[in-house]
Parts: structure tokens; C-alpha cells; sequence
């Protein structure tokens, strides 16, 4: 049994009856007609190559959108996954964004010791605890905002101190760790399995030491991970894993926090890894629907159907990742929204990407102020309190 | 151990600036490991952090004066780009003293000489990089 | 993949501290290596016969040479593999020299240092890629900015190999300062005299002038250019006019004349001095009153061929060549800012050049020796050196020309005048030149009086006299010297317009302004831009001679260019996978040299890099967020590989 056997097994790809289904669906294989998520199935199943060897498989965005529309369960991005380890063992460099930077900082990271400095963000209005119920986990945006800071109008910290705003609000301290280290998607997802755990292991000991009943996610990478790979790798973990859209729609329903009334539009994108991943669709929508006077327009491809902003784990940065952001923010700017909401900051910084740049089309057909569900919520809470939104 | 250190150097002046170090016979520790490309536009904050993810106890990037590149605005990106990098490694928590930023003319080979002599020094005060273990 | 790694002692210079025999061990043991030798001069032809002998004997294709910095011998090594079939940028040099054994005492240290280079020299070389030059056409045509006696020289030259030249001046005649000047030394020529065979190069067939004309904007590259030129309005039509002279004659306005060192007047219209090349004169619509009061019109009416226009406009042609020289000469300091000396203040301290047009013989007093301030004729000198030079306040550096003008001039002053009292106030004086320090010795004889120091002050006397105070600094004495007239010999200055021209041919100025040579020893006439050569002061204050020289040497230069009718380019040039590239346009806003345009494709954007244009900086890589742009022989894997073999540990 080749490690490949193994992941065919594990996937369930002997199931696949080669539908084409997912290369129908697949939006890489709309915009590239040589890739068919399909045909590596089929290779690797017939043992005609090393499709770890293959190229394509780091042409995969791993949404999911050809699972969700699978017969038979195929879970593909899982595939991919599993092949992005076995080739990084076999000494392949996959080309990530930015030169590796990212990466290259996770792996860093995955050194235990180092004395981070990744707080600066917490204003002295905002109360946070080293232990407590309710772990609030940041995940890279500390990093993230150094690293895209010539990004307009970007505020990715002002997600962090949001999320904080709204605990407090709701009479919660939460923890938040100094300590607390990248989550490891993006490593986990270029194959480098080893950092990954050593990742993992950072996190889970801080959370378990925190003494934390649930933990709270503002980016739906975070949650995933946690959620899906910590616990297929480290089993159940004795503690709740929610996005702060679950959160907040549970405070919602419990009556402790409600919102300021507000006329405002405003479309949703679900990130594959809320959306299709995890299967969160109804919290976010509830809470923007707590908001009195908020109208949330649909887009055309919503919820499973929902397009994915072009790029995951720093891969698919590429023009066909451009051009999928520029049709999800003109199916954005159509709903006649005044802005686009998300639930994850990654795909906030990919979609900022493809407007603020050079673009094929003209800007005012793409161009929709972008702003992360978390700071919506926060700067709708009712009564006065700091806003970190602006 | 003795610290490692990861050099960038321009051609046109930093690496000349240090042929003339050379030339003229002045010392420096031998700490020094440099990677010599075309300009300091061309370093990445991602070429930083392999260096130190690989262990290396500082990098000093170096370049023409500011005004005087040789493609005339490259050591600018270099400044643009060692900047965000300092702060990264600030949050990351890697001492932002082991990556340095240092403007050398090929005409200061005196001038090479003592940057590097410098920066070993206050390399050697700071704790081993804890990278360096990996 | 066969590497082959040869260790230099350069005699004792590397094996003096370094152990060369055990790097070379070393080197033996690394990934891909077949063979490693080390050699007392690997750059000699023994040495590099040993190469040569691997390569073929062994199949090398890959070498690497640890020995001196590849700005010493990359060039040599990279034509050995070249020689042998092989590709010569499938080859490094490890600086184990000027980066290790020179700088470095400790022996086990350096050697420990000589194996990290060689392995990052080794890594590298593994990932080094075969490139191929590039290949683009060459324009056998010429530019020359400048008409003085540099741009003439230059112009001359070159087309007297059969190139075609374009000469761009801005004033209204070729001639530049040394149309000025009086005497020359050390021969004390006539300068017009002997310039004016020179200036006959209007007529040669292959020389266009384009007078009172500026460079607007230089585009292209190498042997390709693309100049236009800003025709400025003569409010002259040049082909009607026939150059009688009759205009200026007549015109009723009197203008100074900066010709003049401001000493006397000119026309409104006029040529800059009678034997102008072209003759043509120019219209100064500053001062004409056709522009100032709208009436006059006198210069229309005598003229004989309606050569008249006053509706004139500025003109834009454009000129394609393959080489560009710059010989935009100098200015002359003003000296106003050194207050001790009063220039500006009193009327009879002039400048060099003010004294050159004074002693003229078609200056403003015809030749006749009158001091500004009352027409009397002075008898007693001081000649005041180093004004606005050796100086750190103004300009740090020598002008290098000021000893022997001086000299000159205060010798012609004890020639013709023998009854004159003159004075030299110098610093040092520097003769070096063939015949200088006779005719220095000629001046003395003839009774100039030097004294060593540098005035600290000229005091103006009520009757316009002038007192001149230093120290001998031989004698220790402070003197006192009443004199009627001091000469402030000014330094050479970069022109007024080198900036702008600067930006637009994109080359680099020195700390001192003046444009910056390729080499101060070895490339003397190029630039850092290929194509683009310099001539005469616009490189540094130098004397006729030693400018005629460099001129030559900028039209060798330049005709080494354009003598071929194609050249080949480094191929060290970014590209853009257009797959991947995303057309955001982070690369084209850092590239400096226009190189990158973002352009449609099937519906979206994508980079693409002008290789020729493409100078190799890299800034652009590290702009490019996701991998698109690759710099060949810089490319990430090829950077990635020397930090990772440098932390490696031997």
C-alpha cells in the first residue's frame, strides 16, 4: 500500500462512478479546461503516475465545491491534501504567495519559546484575561496586518479588538493569548505536515492550560482547523469550537446584546471554510438579520453554492484566481449592496486584492466597500463603548 | 558558538564596498556570509526570514546609499520591505536588532568593515537565536 | 550534473590564510562535484588550461572558481566555459579573497569561512540555469549633446568613421567656453583660431546641427534610442537666413550679454559672437519689444530674405540613434556666496571667465584692458585660486583647470603689460600636464608674484581699489596688497540643466554633480546606462586637452557600439509567467526604467517585461506577490539555495 493507496481509501474515491460532476462545477476547470479534479481521481486510482508528481494538484482552491455536488462524498479537497504531503516528502517546493513569506513565518512559529509581542492591538478599553471560560483565538492577524499594510483600507486588527468588544459588551472576559500561534492552515494545506502538528501542539496545550470551556473564532480557517484537523489528529477536544457568528447568534437568541437600528444594505459571502467546510450558513445571516433596519441582499451564488475568493493557503494567487474575485465582487456590486460582509479575513484580503489593483474591467463595476462581519457587529452593538471598526 | 551571520549585498555598491574592505586590507569578524544579488530591491522579507528560520543569529541587508542606486529607487523597495519586515519579527518575537538595514558605497570600505564589526558585536550580546536550535 | 570547483591561491594572497588545499578537499566532498583542484593562479593560462582540460576530460558542465571578486575575474572564467562549448552562466565564483583571506587573520577561521562560500558558490551553480544573450539591432547613428569643444571633438570623430551624428546645442552657436576664452595655455593659441577649423563641422555631410535646441525625452535603449529634440523659437527662419547681420545691427534694444560675463551689451537679436556656428542670430522675446511692447518690427523690415518670424513656435523632431555622448561642459561658479570677496559687490572683482571676455580681443572692450567700474586702465592684479573649490563650505574638490588659466593670464598680463604689478594668491599650484610646469616657470621669471595663501578678505576702497588680505604662508607674514582689479578663479560647476538630464537619459551624478563614470579608472567615458557615454567637464572639471582626449575616447566608445549593425545583451532579465501573472501591476510601478507594461490578454491583464530595457535590478521579483516575475540567474530557488548552504555546516 503506497501512502496514495492509503488516501484513496481514506477519501472514499473508490466510490467515485466518474460523474464529472466536480469538473463541472470546479471553477478552475471552468477557467483552465486542461484541469479536471476527475482525472486525477481516475490516475491515481489506475496507479498510472505519481499524481503527487502532478501540478495540478496545487491548482486546487480545496473549496469544495465539487464535494458538496458529489454523489458519492468523494471528499476531494482531502485528497489534495493528502497529496500536497506526500509530495512535499517527495522534496517538491510548492510556489506560494509572497515568496513563502507566510509559510516561512508559520514554520518559524512552530518553534516553542518565542517570546511574542503579537498584543499590541489590545487598547487599554478592552479587557482580556489569561484564563476563563471563553478563549477568543486571533489567529494571524496580528501578522497578517503587518504584512498587508499597505493594503487600503484593511483592518484586520480592528477584527481582534472587535471580537474582544463584543465578549466585554456581553459582559465576557476573554483569554487571549501572547502565546497563542498560527493555527497551521496554511501549512497543513502546502503539505508540511510535521510543522503542522507541532503548531497544533502549541495551541492545544495554551488552550488547555486556559482553562477555556469554548473557544471563539473570527476567521474560518482557524475554525476549521480546529475543528476538523486538530481533532482527526489530537481526537475530540473537550471544549467548544465556535465562530463568532455562533457566538454572537447565540448572545442574540439569550438576549444579551442587541443592535442599534441602521438602514444599510449589505450582500454576504460565505468562505468555503464556513460555508461548505463546516456547514455554517444560518448564524451569520441570523445576526446580520438581528440588525434592525439592515437589509442582507443574497448574491446569485450563495450559501453551497457560495464562489470561492481565488485563493487558499497562499497557493492559486493567480489570474484565474483574479478573475473569480472580480466575479464575485460584480455579482456584490449587482446585488445594489452598500457593502460586502465575510466571516473569514483571508478571503477579505484576496478579494481587497483583486479591486485594489490593476483590473480588466472597469473599477466601478468591481468596487464595494468590503468589511468583516465581525466589525459589523461590533459597531452595531447598541450603547457607546470604543469602536474599532473605523 | 560563534553567531552566523546572512549578508545581502548589492552588487554595485555594498559588495564592492566590501571588495574594498578587501583591497585595502581592513578586518572584520569572520561572521559574515554574503549573498551577493543585483540590487537590494531584490531581497524579500521572505529570504530574511528563511535565514533566520535556518538559524542564522542576524542579516544585514545592504545598499547603495539612498539616492545613489545603481537602478536608481531599488534600495528604496529594500527599506520599504526591511521595515515591515522588522515589525513582523517584532510580533513574532525574534529580536528585530538581528536584522539590520545599512546603506554602504563602494567607496566605503572603511565604512563596510566597521558596519559589519558592529553588528557581530551586538549580535554576540544578544541571547543564541532561538532558531538556532532547529 | 558534473561541477568542477578550482581553488586559487592568487600567489599568497588566499593561501597565505587560507588553507586552500584543504577547502579543496572539501569542496570534493560536496553534492555534484567531480572534481576540485586548486592552482597558484587560476587566472593565469595555466590555470585556466586546467579548466579547459576538466571540461573536456571530465564532461564539466558546471565550474565553480574560489579565488578573487567576480568583478575581477567573472568575465575571464565565463569565456573559458563560453570557449569550451559550455554556457558561462553555468558558472560562480566564490569571493574567498577580497571577502575572506584579506579581511581575515585568523587562518581556521577563514578556511572554515572559504568552505561556507564555496558550498553557497556550489548550491548556487546547481541551480544556475543556461541563458542565452539577446540579441537586438543597433542604429548606426550618433547623438552628441553639447557643442563645445568636447561635443565638436566627438562629433568630428565620429563622423569622420562615416556615422551619422546629430549635435544638440542649446545656445544659438557651437563653440562653448572655449569660444570664450582669450589664450590658451601652455601654447597661448589663438582658441578661436584654432577652434574654428572645428567649428567647420556644420558643413561636414555627416554632422546635423540642431542649435539653441534641448533634449526633451530619450526613450529606447542601446544601440536603439529614440531622441526628440526641442527646436526652441529663433523667431528666425533658418533656411531663409543668410546671415548678414544686417538685423542685429539694427535692432534698437541693448541687452547684457551673459556671453559677455555681463561686461557689455548685446542686441535683442543677435549672435552669440561673430564667427557663430550656425550663423543664424536669435530672437530674445524677453527683451525684443515686438514682445515686450507689441511695436517695433525693425529687424522684419531690414531683413533681406524675410527671415523674420515672429509667430515662430517650438519645434519637436525626433532623431533615432544608437549612442549617446554627453558633453554638456560646465558653469561657472558664481562666487557671490563667499562674501569675504565681495564679487557682485565691487565692481572690479571678476571671475575668470569675466576676465577671459575682458582681455578678449572681440570681447566687450575689443581686447583693450578697462576695469568695470571706471573704464581706467588697472596696473596692479590679484589673481585669487580656489574660489569655490578644495573647500568643503562649497565644493570639496579641485577644478583642476584654475592653476594654469591664472597662470596664463597673469603671464599675458606681465607680457603686455610689463609695467603691471601682478599677484597670485594660490594654494598650491598644480602644473601637471605636458609643458605646465615649464610655462608655470615662465611666468615667474616674468615676474608674477605667488604667494602661498588663500585671501581672507578683499576690502573695497573708496576709489573702487581694491585691498586683498592673506597670509604668506611661507613667510608667515599677513599681506596687505592695493590692488585695481582681483580675479576670482571660480570652480567649474555641473551645468544648471544636469539634473533634468540626468533623469531623462537615466544615468547617475557623483557627490560633486558632475556625471558619474561606469569606472573612475577603467571605464572613464561610459555610463552605468549602456549606450550613453560622457565627454569633456560634463564628467569633472578637466582642461582642453585632457578633454579633446576624452572625447576621443567617448567616440571609440561610442563607435565600438554603433560600428555593428547588432549586439548582444547580458540575459540577466525578469520575466513574467503570464499562467500565473495576475496583471495586478506591483512591478510596474517599482520598475524604474519603464521596462514593465501591463497589458490585455484574452480579457485579462498580465505583465510583460521589455527584456532589452530590463536592466536585471530584481526589484520587481520582490514586488511580484505571487511568483509571476522570475529575474533568470536571481530567482528565488537560486537566492534560497545560497541561504540555505550558508547555514549549512561543514
Amino acid at each position: 500500500m503506497t501512502a496514495v493507496d492509503d488516501l484513496i481509501r481514506d477519501i472514499g474515491a473508490h466510490y467515485c462512478i466518474e460523474c464529472g460532476k466536480c469538473t463541472t462545477v470546479c471553477p478552475i476547470a471552468n477557467a483552465n479546461p486542461d484541469f479536471a479534479p476527475r482525472l486525477i481521481v481516475v490516475k491515481a486510482m489506475a496507479g498510472i503516475a505519481n499524481v503527487a508528481l502532478e501540478p495540478d494538484i496545487w491548482r486546487c482552491m480545496t473549496c469544495e465545491t465539487c464535494s458538496e455536488m458529489c454523489p458519492y462524498n468523494v471528499l476531494y479537497s482531502e485528497f489534495i491534501k493528502g497529496l500536497r504531503a506526500e509530495a512535499v516528502s517527495t522534496g517538491i517546493v510548492p510556489v506560494c504567495s509572497q515568496h513563502d513569506l507566510m509559510q516561512t513565518m508559520m514554520r518559524m512559529m512552530a518553534t516553542p519559546g518565542l517570546q511574542q509581542n503579537r498584543l499590541g492591538w489590545v487598547t487599554p478599553d478592552l479587557k482580556i484575561a489569561d484564563k476563563g471560560e471563553v478563549f477568543y483565538f486571533t489567529g494571524c492577524l496580528p501578522q497578517m496586518s503587518t504584512i498587508f499594510r499597505d493594503q487600503e483600507d484593511v483592518n484586520l486588527l480592528g477584527i481582534a479588538q472587535s471580537a474582544v468588544a463584543i465578549f466585554n459588551r456581553a459582559g465576557i472576559t476573554p483569554v487571549v493569548s501572547n502565546q497563542e500561534v498560527c493555527c497551521g492552515h496554511d501549512l497543513n494545506w502546502t503539505g508540511d505536515e510535521v510543522n503542522f502538528e507541532k503548531l497544533m501542539r502549541i495551541n492545544l496545550d495554551l488552550i488547555k492550560n486556559s482553562g477555556a470551556a469554548k473557544v471563539v473564532f473570527t476567521c474560518a480557517e482557524c475554525l476549521r482547523t480546529f475543528e476538523i484537523d486538530y481533532q482527526d489528529i489530537a481526537g475530540d477536544l473537550d471544549c467548544e469550537l465556535l465562530h463568532i457568528s455562533e457566538f454572537v447568534d447565540d448572545l442574540v437568541a439569550e438576549g444579551k446584546i442587541t443592535f442599534d437600528g441602521v438602514e444599510e444594505k449589505v450582500t454576504y459571502h460565505d468562505p468555503c471554510r464556513l460555508g461548505r467546510h463546516l456547514g455554517i450558513y444560518d448564524a451569520p445571516r441570523n445576526v446580520i438579520g438581528a440588525i434592525e433596519g439592515m437589509d442582507l441582499i443574497e448574491m446569485e451564488r450563495t450559501r453551497e453554492k457560495s464562489a470561492c475568493c481565488g485563493v487558499s493557503a497562499w497557493l492559486t494567487c493567480d489570474s484565474i484566481a483574479k478573475e473569480m474575485q472580480l466575479a464575485r465582487m460584480v455579482e456584490a456590486v449587482g446585488t445594489g449592496s452598500d457593502k460586502l460582509i465575510t466571516t473569514c479575513p483571508k478571503c477579505q484580503i484576496h478579494l481587497r486584492c483583486a479591486i485594489s489593483e490593476e483590473m480588466p474591467i472597469e473599477r466601478e463595476k468591481a468596487d464595494i466597500p468590503i468589511e468583516d462581519f465581525t466589525i459589523l457587529v461590533a459597531n452595531s452593538i447598541k450603547t457607546g463603548g470604543e469602536s474599532h471598526g473605523k | 558558538m560563534e553567531p552566523k551571520i546572512v549578508a545581502f549585498c548589492c552588487k554595485w555598491c555594498s559588495s564592492a564596498g566590501a571588495d574594498l574592505a578587501g583591497t585595502s586590507r581592513m578586518k572584520y569578524p569572520p561572521n559574515i556570509r554574503i549573498i551577493r544579488v543585483m540590487c537590494s530591491g531584490r531581497i524579500e522579507p521572505s529570504y530574511i526570514l528563511r535565514a533566520l528560520e535556518l538559524g542564522a543569529d542576524g542579516v544585514i541587508v545592504t545598499g547603495c546609499h539612498l539616492g545613489d542606486c545603481h537602478y536608481i529607487a531599488g534600495n528604496e523597495q529594500a527599506l520599504k520591505r526591511v521595515e515591515m519586515t522588522t515589525e513582523l519579527l517584532e510580533t513574532m518575537g525574534i529580536d528585530p536588532r538581528r536584522l539590520r538595514l545599512e546603506w554602504i558605497s563602494a567607496s566605503e570600505g572603511a565604512r563596510f568593515a566597521s558596519v559589519m564589526t558592529d553588528f557581530v558585536e551586538e549580535i554576540k550580546k544578544l541571547e543564541p537565536s532561538p532558531l538556532g536550535g532547529v | 550534473m558534473n561541477i568542477g570547483v578550482y581553488v586559487c591561491h592568487c600567489g599568497t594572497n588566499i593561501a597565505g590564510v587560507i588553507d586552500v588545499e584543504k577547502v579543496t578537499e572539501y569542496a570534493a566532498t560536496l553534492d555534484g562535484v567531480v572534481v576540485a583542484r586548486n592552482y597558484k593562479y587560476m587566472c593565469s593560462d595555466p590555470g585556466k588550461e586546467l579548466i579547459r582540460n576538466d571540461i573536456k576530460e571530465k564532461n564539466l558542465d558546471r565550474v565553480v572558481v574560489a579565488a578573487c571578486s567576480p568583478t575581477m575575474h567573472e568575465k575571464t572564467y565565463r569565456d573559458v566555459m563560453e570557449e569550451m562549448g559550455g554556457n558561462p552562466f553555468l558558472f560562480e565564483m566564490a569571493n574567498i579573497r577580497e571577502q575572506d583571506s584579506w579581511v581575515h587573520t585568523d587562518k581556521d577561521e577563514a578556511t572554515e569561512k572559504a568552505y561556507d562560500l564555496v558550498r553557497m558558490a556550489v548550491a548556487k551553480v546547481r541551480k544556475n540555469e543556461p541563458l542565452e544573450r539577446i540579441e537586438i539591432p543597433v542604429t548606426q547613428r550618433a547623438l552628441v549633446i553639447g557643442g563645445g569643444v568636447a561635443g565638436m571633438e566627438a562629433s568630428l570623430d565620429l563622423a569622420e568613421q562615416g556615422y551619422e551624428v546629430i549635435l544638440v546645442e542649446k545656445e544659438q552657436s557651437i563653440g562653448g567656453h572655449m569660444s570664450q576664452l582669450t589664450k590658451t595655455f601652455p601654447t597661448l593659441d589663438c582658441p578661436m583660431c584654432i577652434l574654428a577649423p572645428k567649428m567647420a563641422l556644420h558643413e561636414h555631410k555627416n554632422i546635423t546641427i540642431y542649435s539653441f535646441s534641448e533634449i526633451e525625452e530619450v526613450s529606447g535603449y542601446v544601440g536603439n534610442f529614440e531622441v526628440s529634440i526641442r527646436k526652441k523659437a529663433k523667431s528666425v527662419i533658418e533656411d531663409l537666413c543668410n546671415g548678414c547681420g544686417l538685423c542685429q545691427e539694427k535692432c534698437p534694444t541693448k541687452v547684457l550679454s551673459v556671453y559677455d560675463g555681463n561686461l557689455g551689451m548685446r542686441k535683442a537679436i543677435y549672435t552669440l559672437f561673430p564667427q557663430a556656428v550656425p550663423r543664424i542670430p536669435v530672437l530674445d522675446r524677453e527683451n525684443c519689444l515686438m514682445f515686450t511692447k507689441g511695436k517695433c518690427g525693425v529687424c522684419k523690415k531690414v531683413c533681406p530674405t524675410d527671415a523674420i518670424d515672429y509667430e515662430q513656435q517650438d519645434e519637436i523632431v525626433t532623431e533615432k540613434v544608437g549612442a549617446i555622448i554627453v558633453a554638456t561642459g560646465y558653469a561657472e561658479y558664481d562666487p557671490s556666496e563667499i562674501a569675504e570677496y565681495g564679487y557682485g559687490r565691487y565692481k572690479n572683482v571678476l571671475t575668470g571667465l569675466q576676465f577671459e571676455r575682458l582681455t578678449n580681443a572681440s570681447g566687450p572692450t575689443l581686447g583693450a584692458l578697462k576695469r568695470p567700474s571706471d573704464g581706467a586702465t588697472p596696473k596692479r592684479f590679484a589673481f585669487i585660486q580656489c574660489v569655490g573649490s578644495r573647500d568643503v563650505n562649497t565644493h570639496e574638490y579641485c577644478s583642476k583647470v584654475c592653476c594654469m588659466y591664472t597662470v596664463k593670464n597673469a603671464r599675458l598680463l606681465r607680457d603686455e603689460h610689463p609695467e603691471s604689478e601682478v599677484y597670485v594668491f594660490y594654494t598650491d599650484v598644480r602644473s601637471a600636464g605636458k609643458g605646465y610646469e615649464e610655462f608655470y616657470k615662465i611666468s615667474q621669471e616674468k615676474g608674477v608674484k605667488f604667494v602661498r595663501g588663500r585671501a581672507s578678505e578683499i576690502v573695497g576702497l573708496p576709489d573702487d581699489n581694491l585691498l586683498v588680505r592673506t597670509e604668506d604662508t611661507f613667510t608667515g607674514n599677513v599681506i596687505e596688497a592695493e590692488v585695481d582689479m582681483v580675479i576670482l578663479a571660480c570652480a567649474l560647476l555641473p551645468t544648471e540643466d544636469s539634473a533634468k538630464l540626468r533623469d531623462i537619459l537615466k544615468i547617475s551624478e557623483g557627490t560633486d554633480g558632475f556625471f558619474l563614470e561606469a569606472h573612475p579608472k577603467l571605464r572613464p567615458v561610459d555610463t552605468l546606462t549602456d549606450g550613453v557615454y560622457i565627454a569633456g567637464c560634463a564628467q569633472g572639471p578637466r582642461d582642453i586637452a585632457d578633454t579633446v582626449v576624452h572625447a576621443k575616447g567617448a567616440a571609440s566608445g561610442a563607435s565600438v557600439l554603433i560600428s555593428h549593425t547588432k549586439m548582444s545583451l547580458d540575459p540577466i532579465s525578469a520575466y513574467s509567467d503570464e499562467s500565473v501573472c495576475r496583471g495586478c501591476g506591483e512591478c510596474k510601478l517599482v520598475c524604474q526604467f519603464g521596462a514593465i507594461e501591463i497589458e490585455p490578454l484574452d480579457g485579462r491583464l498580465i505583465a510583460n517585461v521589455n527584456e532589452v530595457l530590463c536592466k536585471g535590478c530584481g526589484a520587481c521579483v520582490g514586488a511580484c506577490c505571487n511568483g509571476a516575475m522570475t529575474i533568470k540567474h536571481f530567482k528565488d530557488e537560486q537566492i534560497n539555495s545560497m541561504i540555505e548552504a550558508a547555514m549549512e555546516v561543514a
